[in-house]
């Protein structure tokens, strides 16, 4: 009996000691920075990726005159992010844009939620597969997600948006990370990744030149409300030294952008064609530059 | 009682009773209550608060609910004078004193009285919105253009709005011109750069409008359609009558864009000169 009540007041105390090491403010939406205090490399990763970027970029200011046109807003500094389902925008530190509560904090359970299954005594923690899955980017990423599942691809968005690091600490704060093991952790760059030669297939059929995405499952380039673009250049060179040049702008907004196994057709000046030439560049929808994707000389 | 309820109605249908419409360009303090500085239009909202307070008088005036009646006079008095501070260019068009008059009437539960200090009151409102409300419906409630920017699909260069029309029709009546004249490669060439000039407008629709089913209605399937036509017809040996056709089924989402956005986007132009 004895035995049996010690038994039970320890198992009281071991609650009692897990409440000890809560930090409050941590279930109260706290800014990113305070996330830092732990999980200080991961916090430098997101403040380099345009998640961090997403509210406070000049471009997506001007673009919505001045944070005017409020229904672009809710993705940018979302409230709390669930799959399938488009956030509503939040309250506070929307500076942060895309933070780390935004994706990982839920109302529901008052906990962190990540892919993991980890001990925290500060806050709270549940393991939620859900992060795993391409629809936790659905809510705000949806037509690249709508182009994703059309290709059938099962790469999931995190497979080449949030590439693996290996096994690494998931908290810096010393002495506390001395008592956690190294976890499999993914990048929270959000890499945007540009497609490499390989990514587009590029022929001649007759007088059509063929440009076929077929390495990147979703439309290239893609975006759900921004303007990325592809730039297109096509210097043809007929059999009796005729030169023609074609220029052609494809982004999602003008619905031209290339599809996943799709080809996209150029018909070309010239009936007998010696030799074309591709230049392919692109350009970012926030980014004031382009970057050479492909240059290549094809003959029929 | 009943009366009461058609002077508003008569009212209402005299602001616009004019054969002579003057636009003049709103006062600039006005601005602080529309975007980009305000999404939470306090001018138009204020004005819908005092005419729905104007309705809460006339309804409980016509079930002989005297306190509530009072109730939305003194609310209405609140808010007109409230307005009257908001934009100081505008502040000679209200008069505080006819609000105190219409409390006062209705205060005194006779109807006649009511009747004339609404009249009195609504012609300030009257004459405000003669002079001004239609200007502030264009130049406030439709999108500005000044900052919408668009990339040429043909030669890269970034042109403001009016601009890239221009180059786009320009194409257009380049294909015209040369397939009227038989100089069809010109044709062609022209008629392409018109194609992807037309399918560029798209990038223009989506700064505003992020639901795709409001871009459809102009530039949805029967413009793609209409596109995708004079493409296969300029790719083979162009038909004057074929191509002019396709154009048509084209051009139509022009006039359903500027039957919509061309006046409101004039006036503004018009005033930032």
């Amino acid at each position: 009996m004895i035995g049996f009540l010690l038994l039970l007041l320890l198992l009281a105390s071991c609650q009692k000691f897990d409440e000890v090491f809560i930090e409050e403010d941590l279930l109260q939406r706290p800014q990113a920075k305070r996330c830092a205090d732990c999980h200080a490399d991961i916090y430098k990763e997101w403040l380099k990726s345009r998640h961090a970027k997403a509210w406070v970029s000049e471009h997506f200011k001007f673009e919505t005159e001045n944070y005017s046109k409020t229904k672009c807003l809710s993705c940018h500094a979302p409230h709390q992010v669930d799959p399938d389902k488009k956030p509503v925008l939040r309250v506070e530190f929307r500076r942060d844009g895309v933070s780390c509560v935004a994706c990982h904090f839920k109302e529901e359970t008052m906990a962190m939620h990540g892919p993991l299954k980890v001990w925290s005594p500060p806050h709270p923690s549940i393991q939620d597969l859900n992060y795993l899955k391409s629809n936790f980017c659905a809510g705000c990423h949806q037509e690249t997600y709508k182009e994703w599942k059309l290709t059938k691809v099962q790469k999931s968005c995190q497979s080449c948006h949030m590439p693996s690091l290996g096994k690494k600490d998931l908290i810096q704060k010393f002495p506390f990370h001395l008592f956690h093991l190294a976890k499999p952790r993914t990048s929270h760059e959000f890499p945007s990744l540009k497609a490499k030669p390989d990514d587009i297939q590029i022929k001649i059929e007759g007088k059509k030149l063929l440009i076929t995405n077929v390495g990147v499952p979703h439309n290239l380039p893609t975006a759900d409300q921004g303007e990325p673009k592809f730039y297109l250049v096509v210097k043809a060179t007929s059999k009796d030294g005729k030169v023609k040049t074609i220029r052609r702008i494809l982004s999602p907004q003008r619905k031209n952008a290339l599809v996943y196994g799709r080809p996209f057709v150029i018909t070309l000046p010239f009936e007998h064609i010696d030799k074309v030439q591709v230049e392919i560049h692109r350009k970012l929808a926030w980014a004031k530059e382009r970057d050479l994707i492909l240059r290549k000389e094809l003959t029929p | 009682m009943r009366k009461f309820l058609s002077f508003f109605v008569l009212s209402a249908g005299l602001v616009f009773a004019e054969e002579k419409i003057v636009l003049k360009k709103p006062p600039s303090s006005l601005d602080k209550y529309y975007p980009p500085a305000s999404t939470k239009f306090e001018f138009l909202s204020n004005m819908h608060a005092m005419s729905t307070a104007f309705y809460g008088i006339n309804a409980n005036i016509n079930e002989g609910n005297w306190e509530k009646a009072l109730m939305w006079a003194q609310k209405l008095k609140e808010i007109y004078v409230k307005t009257s501070k908001m934009v100081p260019e505008w502040k000679n068009y209200f008069k505080p004193e006819l609000a105190d008059a219409l409390v006062n009437a209705v205060k005194s539960k006779d109807t006649d009285k009511v009747i004339k200090a609404s009249r009195n009151l609504g012609q300030t409102c009257a004459k405000c919105h003669r002079d001004n409300e239609l200007v502030v419906k264009l130049y406030y409630h439709f999108p500005s253009f000044d900052k919408v920017k668009l990339e040429d699909p043909i030669d890269f260069m970034e042109y403001e709005t009016g601009k890239y029309m221009k180059v786009m029709t320009n194409s257009l009546k380049a294909l015209k011109v040369f397939l009227s004249q038989g100089d069809l490669d010109r044709a062609q060439e022209e008629g392409m750069n018109f194609i992807e000039r037309a399918r560029g407008l798209r990038a223009m629709c989506s700064k505003c409008h992020t639901n795709k089913l409001s871009e459809e209605v102009i530039l949805g399937k029967n413009f793609e359609e209409g596109l995708a036509k004079l493409e296969k017809l300029l790719s083979e040996t162009p038909k004057k009558e074929e191509v002019f056709q396709a154009l048509g089924q084209v051009t139509i989402s022009c006039a359903k864009c500027h039957n919509v956005h061309l006046a409101p986007a004039m006036v503004r132009e018009a005033f930032s000169r």
